[in-house]
């Protein structure tokens, strides 16, 4: 079963996030490696990715003519995806663990960041579904 | 450039879509799989995927005594993730161009659902300080 683990925050935490200090900085990303390394080494990792900053992020609907619509106005509230992995696993149970190590990766001052983590599970095709 | 576009929306968006017809659902996803079928030939496609719907959806945060503490709760106001697609591109106007098709695909009746679609660019460029 493939489940997709997504960190998520608002343009409020990201400027948080830019104002750790580098040492923080640096011990998340190492952890954030070591953890990606261990999701590899038990065979479980699909993907990763992190995205741009939510300042760059665009929202786009079909205008009348098919001309793209953009614009970047999202609500304040608005939780803008950070990064996700895809982990491919036994059970919800297994990727709830593994969402909870990422949880657990070092914030502010090296304590644990308890960030939510949410976790959804991929489709194999649209028939998963079963409408 | 690779670009992910997101497809959200609310229980309340999500409840709507099921509720659509089979057909209408037959001729929206006709429209997305001509629009994979494009970007594969053109070499910009490079994943596409769908989401379980959200009530399945939980939350995790940290651990207790090595179990994850888990729960489901979200405002009515949240935006689950649907589905995504990630394109690699030459500018952020053709991933806009991919975003305004997607958004376009039909919906009930056969008109465009102009559903708005989330443009992002993976974070493989310089990030600012």
């Amino acid at each position: 079963m493939k489940y997709i683990l997504m960190m998520t925050g608002t343009k409020a935490d990201f400027d948080g996030y830019a104002r750790w200090s580098k040492e923080d900085l640096q011990r998340n990303v190492e952890f954030m490696r070591r953890f990606s390394k261990e999701l590899k080494d038990s065979g479980v990792f699909v993907a990763t990715e992190g995205l741009g900053w939510p300042h760059e992020a665009k929202r786009v609907r079909a205008g009348k003519d098919g001309e793209p619509i953009t614009d970047g106005i999202f609500p304040e509230s608005k939780e803008f995806l950070a990064g996700y992995w895809i982990i491919d696993v036994e059970s919800p149970e297994q990727a709830y663990k593994i969402a909870a190590r990422a949880s657990s990766a070092p914030g502010p001052g090296g304590k644990p960041g308890n960030m939510p983590i949410e976790v959804r599970q991929v489709l194999g095709s649209h028939a998963d579904l079963e409408l | 450039m690779k670009y992910i576009l997101l497809m959200s929306g609310t229980k309340a968006g999500v409840q709507s879509y099921l509720a659509w017809s089979q057909k209408d659902r037959d001729a929206h996803m006709a429209v997305l799989q001509t629009v994979a079928k494009e970007l594969t030939a053109s070499g910009e496609f490079i994943a596409t995927q769908g989401l379980a719907v959200p009530h399945e959806a939980k939350v995790v945060r940290g651990e207790k005594d090595g179990m994850p503490i888990t729960d489901g709760i979200f405002p009515e106001s949240k935006e689950f993730l649907l589905g995504y697609w990630i394109v690699d591109v030459q500018s952020p106007e053709r991933a806009y161009a991919i975003a305004g098709r997607l958004s376009a695909a039909t919906g009930p009746g056969g008109l465009p659902t102009n559903m708005p679609i989330e443009v992002r660019q993976f974070a493989t460029h310089p990030q600012p300080k």
